[in-house]
């Protein structure tokens, strides 16, 4: 009785064994049928609904050539990649971003897509933004989205505390902090900065006062932190402990955790990827009033261009059809419904046109596509190395920067020698 | 009353005060996520959080089961750490009533490899397991990732099972064949009833501990599809970007809602069961 | 026994040895690289990385604290679950809770607890009027630690807690009632009857909880990642970070070398007072 018993469990084993086994076979070429998988990173939900309209339609107008639609996520998108080039199990169709995936084109991870990318779509996107995602002359990913720092204000306290709402085409950063200090009262900060990850910020800001960070000679690149570079985060440390018109705590907290103190007026101003216009119209009340700042300026107005990006594996069996899929992407309308969806600038004029006809400009939309002409190509997004010394160097010590634990001198130093620890 | 139950009477309420605040510390965390997860979006960004929701959305509840990813990370776990558990078993429990039984040099080599094995920087074993599994085409495939967990969970697993046979008296056994029982006859009449509470024990545990596993499946698996519990959802908290905390907190609760009922079954066995393994050894 | 043999040597007992041997080659990830042998280059390497012994001191610090804070809370609940209380079932249910938990999804919770806008802590104690402006618990460059230790101490503590009650349990109740009928009060019979008769125990469960305390990986990777600022970078995640991350394996093998020296060396500690046991 106890050896069936014995059996019985031992066959339980087998099948369970069984079980995990099938289902996970590779959705494959069943019947001529081409499957390619497209991991999406996409997670706004108007975002995520247009990106799989796009896959929808695609698929409709392609019956040989399907598309899986992928969710996956921005936090663990590098480590994923490198394991899965490494296993050789990466998606077909990649979504990163143009200073992430650099490193995989040059160890030779990407495909290039120069063949079909169609005209329209090329000479619709300024080049600046191209050679953000090329190389070696490829093309090694079709540039989408573009996303900018905006500077979002509650309209009520700027209305209390009689400061005028301003117009122009730009804002500069004196005026700014001006203004955060006109907004600072008792129980009220002029602004809230979520500056967790405040790396990306800086090094984009940099470009209003043409603080490059990198400097290329020949084949050697060296970290330069001087007086442009200096600009953003002096001011910025400025505003924290001299002004005291940014909440110290919100220093610490990523971008999207400070939206709550915005709703809840603990800050007038607070600065974000232009993208956060989505949750702020998703979460806050009606009764709250909101509109977009100019976008900031120094010496200029330009920011880094560091496009969302689609590519393609090398090592996908079908990088033809799956380089088309990417195009199909680029063109003017889908590519404007993605934009919509994410509060972002589509890079193509043709698709910046269709926004801009299908919002009417409204919820800030009309500041935020004018800030689509200030991005740039920027040299940090080139260069090897610069994950790691963004994670180890550079994301610390501007976190102990403005923590107040070093001074701006040690912050240059800091920075310049971790590049050469980091073996850059 | 005496006065030695006057003062045990004393002697009650600092103890039950103490046993609150430890239940409070220790219940609060989780009274607090199943209040988060029938909160609305615009309810959780309020800076002025309350315990009870003002109005239970029960729907978190439907999003998230309506969630493709969730649901199939769900399966994926349960197939994985049932595979685990019966494989585990199947293996461990003939060695284990080997090591319990026989003294050997193989013995101690045994105990030595589990204790090893118990201690070892994961990070060592995962780099070449990546690179051997790449070899034998199994990453990124559930059937290698329960290989992982089979040889991973077998070491806590035999000295659990072990020390259960162990507190088997031998002289069970020797009754039985004096009575003229063959081998198998004696294991499986008089060794493996008595066996079962520990069996049942030790499988619960190897199942939690393959439920909950977090740092092989992030290695070893990349697909989404192919994704266990434990990794999606902690995908899906993160980026600069908000993430519907309502849901996910009920996604987390749903979660862990197999390991708690089995551990709510087992409070007790547990307690003699890690008496065998520690003390006994 | 031979069926076990198979499927553990293949995966745990060669990967092992491949692992520390990795150690003593520049394998990198990227499109079929080859690796060399390079002998010791990996651990002079690391012998300069002042990150790395930054994050092998956190791990220290943080697997001492949680351990020693495991026992102490341990300890004390134990004792009490031993006791005849009412609704003790309850108690130890509950006890059993953060055990019961993926480690993902209790850093989840926590991360909810701690926000310092939204989360429970920061505005019970502003609505207290004990802190003027809410501290983000986890991105705070000096609190962040001891937050991180206050969560594995959670997540830990049901473990230590049984392991101790089920000593406590094998105190045979004779022993007490002798000691009482002696005059001996409680501290005193904690001291002479309990105490010895655990020392073994506590030895058993202070040395694996130090041991998997500091070989922690899942909670603080979702907590913090390891920051701010790396004050809270686990070695574990740190050599993680350096072969995922960075694709470096062989360095990120040496780490790992690095950090069993530490374990065996604790093992040998650990073995001893086991055999002494035995004897």
């Amino acid at each position: 009785m106890k050896t069936r018993k014995f059996a019985a469990a031992a066959a339980l084993a087998v099948a369970a064994t069984a079980l995990s086994a099938c289902g996970s076979s590779d959705s494959g070429d069943a019947n001529g049928t081409i499957t390619l998988k497209f991991q999406s990173l996409a997670f706004q939900q108007p975002t995520v609904a247009a990106s799989k309209k796009i896959v929808a339609d695609w698929n409709a107008a392609h019956p040989k050539v399907q598309v899986q639609y992928i969710q996956g996520s921005w936090d663990s998108v590098h480590d994923q990649l490198v394991t899965q080039f490494q296993g050789g199990s990466a998606p077909d169709i990649i979504h990163d971003e143009s200073a992430d995936i650099a490193g995989f084109a040059k160890q030779g991870f990407l495909a290039d897509l120069t063949p079909q990318i169609s005209s329209q779509v090329k000479s619709s996107i300024p080049d600046g933004v191209w050679q953000t995602v090329s190389g070696d002359g490829k093309i090694y990913a079709g540039p989408t989205l573009l996303q900018s720092y905006v500077v979002f204000v509650n309209t009520d306290l700027l209305q209390q505390a009689g400061v005028a709402l301003p117009g122009g085409p730009t804002l500069s950063w004196d005026a700014f902090q001006t203004m955060a200090k006109q907004l600072t009262k008792p129980k009220q900060y002029g602004l809230g900065w979520g500056l967790k990850s405040p790396t990306a910020t800086v090094l984009n800001l940099g470009l209003n006062f043409d603080g490059k960070f990198f400097y290329t000679e020949g084949d050697k690149t060296t970290v330069k932190v001087d007086a442009g570079e200096q600009e953003v985060p002096r001011r910025i440390h400025d505003m924290i402990y001299t002004d005291k018109s940014i909440d110290p705590t919100s220093v610490t907290q990523s971008g999207g955790d400070v939206l709550p103190g915005f709703y809840a007026g603990k800050y007038a101003m607070t600065v974000q990827g232009s993208y956060a216009a989505q949750q702020i119209v998703a979460d806050a009340k009606p009764s709250f009033h909101w509109a977009v700042l100019p976008i900031l300026a120094g010496t200029s107005a330009h920011q880094a261009a560091n496009p969302q990006t689609l590519s393609v594996s090398a090592q996908s069996k079908h990088v033809t059809e799956a380089a088309q899929f990417v195009d199909f992407f680029l063109s003017a309308d889908n590519l404007a419904a993605v934009a919509q969806g994410d509060w972002l600038i589509p890079t193509s004029s043709a698709a910046q046109a269709a926004v801009a006809a299908k919002t009417g400009g409204k919820d800030g939309w009309t500041a935020t596509l004018a800030t689509g002409a200030q991005l740039t190509e920027a040299p940090f997004q080139q260069v090897d190395n610069y994950p790691k010394w963004k994670d180890q160097v550079a994301t610390p010590t501007l976190q102990q920067y403005f923590a107040n634990k070093i001074d701006l001198a040690t912050l240059g130093t800091k920075l310049t020698d971790g590049w050469n620890q980091v073996g850059g | 009353m005496t006065a030695g139950a006057r003062r045990r009477r004393l002697v009650r309420l600092p103890q039950y005060g103490a046993l609150v605040l430890y239940m409070l510390f220790l219940a609060f965390p989780l009274l607090w996520m199943l209040s988060t997860s029938l909160k609305s979006s615009s309810e959780l960004v309020s800076v002025t959080p309350s315990l009870l929701p003002s109005s239970p959305k029960w729907s978190n509840y439907s999003t998230v089961l309506r969630e493709q990813g969730l649901t199939r990370s769900a399966w994926n776990s349960l197939r994985v750490s049932l595979a685990s558990t019966v494989l585990v078993i199947l293996v461990g429990l003939p060695a284990a009533y080997a090591l319990a039984r026989f003294r050997s040099r193989l013995r101690t080599a045994a105990l030595g490899w589990i204790l090893v094995s118990q201690v070892f920087p994961l990070i060592l074993v995962v780099i070449p397991l990546f690179l051997l599994l790449k070899q034998l085409h199994l990453f990124n495939t559930l059937p290698g990732l329960v290989a992982v967990y089979l040889v991973w969970s077998l070491p806590f697993a035999l000295w659990m099972l072990q020390g259960y046979v162990a507190s088997v008296p031998v002289e069970l056994e020797e009754a039985a064949a004096i009575d003229g029982a063959g081998r198998l006859r004696t294991l499986s009449n008089v060794v493996l009833p008595l066996l079962l509470p520990g069996l049942v024990a030790t499988a619960m545990f190897t199942f939690i501990s393959a439920w909950n596993e977090f740092f092989f499946a992030l290695v070893l698996i990349q697909s989404p599809e192919r994704a266990t519990l434990s990794l999606t959802l902690a995908r899906f908290l993160g980026a600069e970007g908000q993430v519907q905390l309502g849901p996910l907190a009920a996604g987390s609760l749903l979660a862990t809602v197999p390991s708690l009922v089995f551990f709510a079954f087992l409070q007790r066995r547990l307690t003699s069961g890690l008496l065998a393994g520690a003390v006994k050894g | 026994m031979l069926p076990a043999l198979l499927p553990i040597l293949l995966f745990s007992a060669i990967p092992l040895v491949r692992g520390l041997t990795l150690a003593f080659t520049d394998s990198r990830a990227g499109f079929n690289v080859p690796t060399h042998f390079v002998g010791v280059d990996n651990f002079s390497r690391l012998l300069d990385n002042t990150l790395f012994w930054s994050s092998f001191r956190i791990g220290l610090i943080w697997a001492f604290s949680v351990t020693a804070l495991q026992f102490v809370l341990g300890l004390g609940l134990a004792l009490l679950l031993n006791q005849p209380l009412r609704l003790r079932w309850l108690a130890r249910t509950l006890s059993l809770v953060p055990w019961a938990m993926p480690p993902v999804i209790v850093a989840i919770m926590w991360r909810i607890m701690l926000d310092p806008s939204v989360g429970p802590i920061s505005t019970t104690l502003q609505r207290l009027g004990l802190t003027d402006s809410p501290t983000n618990w986890l991105g705070d460059f000096s609190t962040a630690l001891p937050a991180v230790i206050v969560v594995g101490v959670w997540a830990g503590m049901p473990q230590t807690t049984i392991t101790l009650l089920a000593g406590l349990q094998a105190v045979p109740e004779s022993l007490h009632e002798a000691a009482a009928l002696d005059g001996a009060g409680s501290w005193q019979r904690f001291r002479h009857v309990t105490w010895p008769a655990l020392r073994t125990v506590v030895a058993a469960i202070t040395s694996l909880d130090f041991i998997w305390n500091f070989n922690s990986f899942g909670l603080v990777y979702v907590l913090t990642a390891g920051g701010p600022g790396g004050k809270t970078m686990l070695p574990m995640l740190f050599a993680y970070n350096e072969a995922f991350r960075y694709g470096e394996f062989g360095y990120a093998a040496a780490m790992g070398d690095v950090m069993v020296v530490l374990i065996v060396a604790l093992l040998l500690f650990y073995l001893r007072s086991r055999l002494r046991s035995a004897t």
